[in-house]
């Protein structure tokens, strides 16, 4: 019987410790790749000031596509509220793209880009958020 | 609302678990990091249930955490006996021969009132009653009477008695429990000849008959009084 607790306590310990790595390098994965789609919109812009063009709209299209995927993993680990914003925002691009207004576009890049950084910060591990 | 449910059902059977590696204690003999632990997880286990946009795992993840907690402080509080007074406390006399002991009273926070209400409860009505109180560090008190207030065994009058038997419930609301049948020394035909024999015209009938080794059992039906009878039993 004391044997069966031990096992039982190393499973649940061993179970914690998977989901604390699976999370953290879930959520970093997800997050690094949603910065780095929105980089590539950035470059894109630089090159083409345009957002009427094929280019951008497959970029668009890859962003949120790779959010789409993310989020969805990602509400298994993180409070579902707390990444809705960069959804939010991925979906005012898409309407800005559409009709070509350049400068709210970059806002909404720059707003995903701040989210981004934002929650890789609290999510993580460190003594702030402990504390 | 379905998620609701299934949230429901996978909290519930997550907290069922915690409790069940906790071990079987009541809220009453519960040292104070089990009482602890005992509020914390039934606040921990309502937010997930109800708040659909935090994950299921939110709940899970503390209430797993603070279980293997539990197994650590439990396990150091068998292997240290420092730790397990700084976690636990230690017991305390609060009443000695020479009467109650105010200092240890005021150190528990305890009243009168309190200590009265406690000695109630194992059956000591007055102080004088008492030769020692000892609060335990559980909250419960344990007392030992003065020599004379007693209570007089058989083995202090010298009696001889013979141990007493664990009856065996044969008929439990209408149902013969079978795997009982054998311990008693008896069948299902012998049981229906009592039942039948004592006014049920079914075993259906019968709300409850025990039944000791030596035959003494006890009936009754599921309308009427309960009746002490003798049967003959079968030798194993």
């Amino acid at each position: 019987m004391k044997i069966f607790h031990y096992i039982n306590f190393s499973l649940i310990f061993l179970f914690l410790v998977a989901i604390c790595v699976i999370e953290d390098v879930y959520v970093n994965k997800s997050l690094t790749q949603t910065q780095y789609d929105c980089l590539q919109l950035e470059k894109q812009l630089e090159y083409d000031e345009s957002l009427l063009t094929m280019q951008m709209s497959l970029l668009v299209d890859n962003l949120q596509y790779h959010w789409d995927n993310n989020e969805s993993d990602l509400c298994y680990m993180v409070n579902h509220k707390s990444i809705q914003e960069i959804g939010t925002e991925i979906a005012k691009i898409k309407s800005y793209v559409a009709s070509n207004d350049v400068d709210a576009f970059k806002v909404s890049i720059e707003t995903i880009k701040y989210y981004c950084k934002a929650y890789l910060h609290f999510m993580g591990a460190s003594g702030h958020n402990i504390l | 609302m379905l998620t609701i449910v299934a949230r429901s059902i996978i909290i519930y059977l997550i907290v069922l678990l915690v409790f069940r590696l906790m071990g079987k204690r009541q809220i009453g003999q519960m040292q104070p990091f089990e009482l602890v632990l005992t509020l914390i997880i039934a606040d921990l286990a309502t937010i997930p249930m109800a708040e659909v946009s935090v994950p299921v795992l939110h709940g899970i993840i503390p209430l797993l955490t603070l279980s293997i907690l539990h197994f650590i402080i439990t396990l150091l509080t068998k292997k240290s006996v420092t730790f397990s007074r700084i976690v636990s406390g230690k017991p305390v006399i609060i009443i000695n021969p020479k009467g109650l002991d105010y200092k240890a009273m005021k150190q528990l926070n305890l009243t009168i009132d309190d200590i009265l209400a406690a000695l109630r409860n194992c059956g000591y009505f007055s102080i004088a009653e008492v030769q020692y109180a000892i609060m335990e560090t559980s909250g419960k008190v344990s007392v030992m009477p003065k020599a004379e207030y007693t209570p007089a065994t058989n083995g202090a009058l010298g009696l001889k008695e013979d141990d007493s038997l664990i009856p065996i419930t044969l008929v439990s609301e209408g149902k013969i429990i079978q795997a009982n049948m054998k311990l008693a020394g008896m069948d299902e035909e012998k049981i229906k000849n009592i039942t039948q024999q004592n006014g049920a015209k079914k075993i259906k009938d019968v709300l409850v008959l025990t039944m000791d080794k030596t035959g003494s059992a006890y009936i009754q039906l599921m309308e009427g009084e309960g009746k002490s009878i003798s049967c003959e039993v079968i030798p194993a």
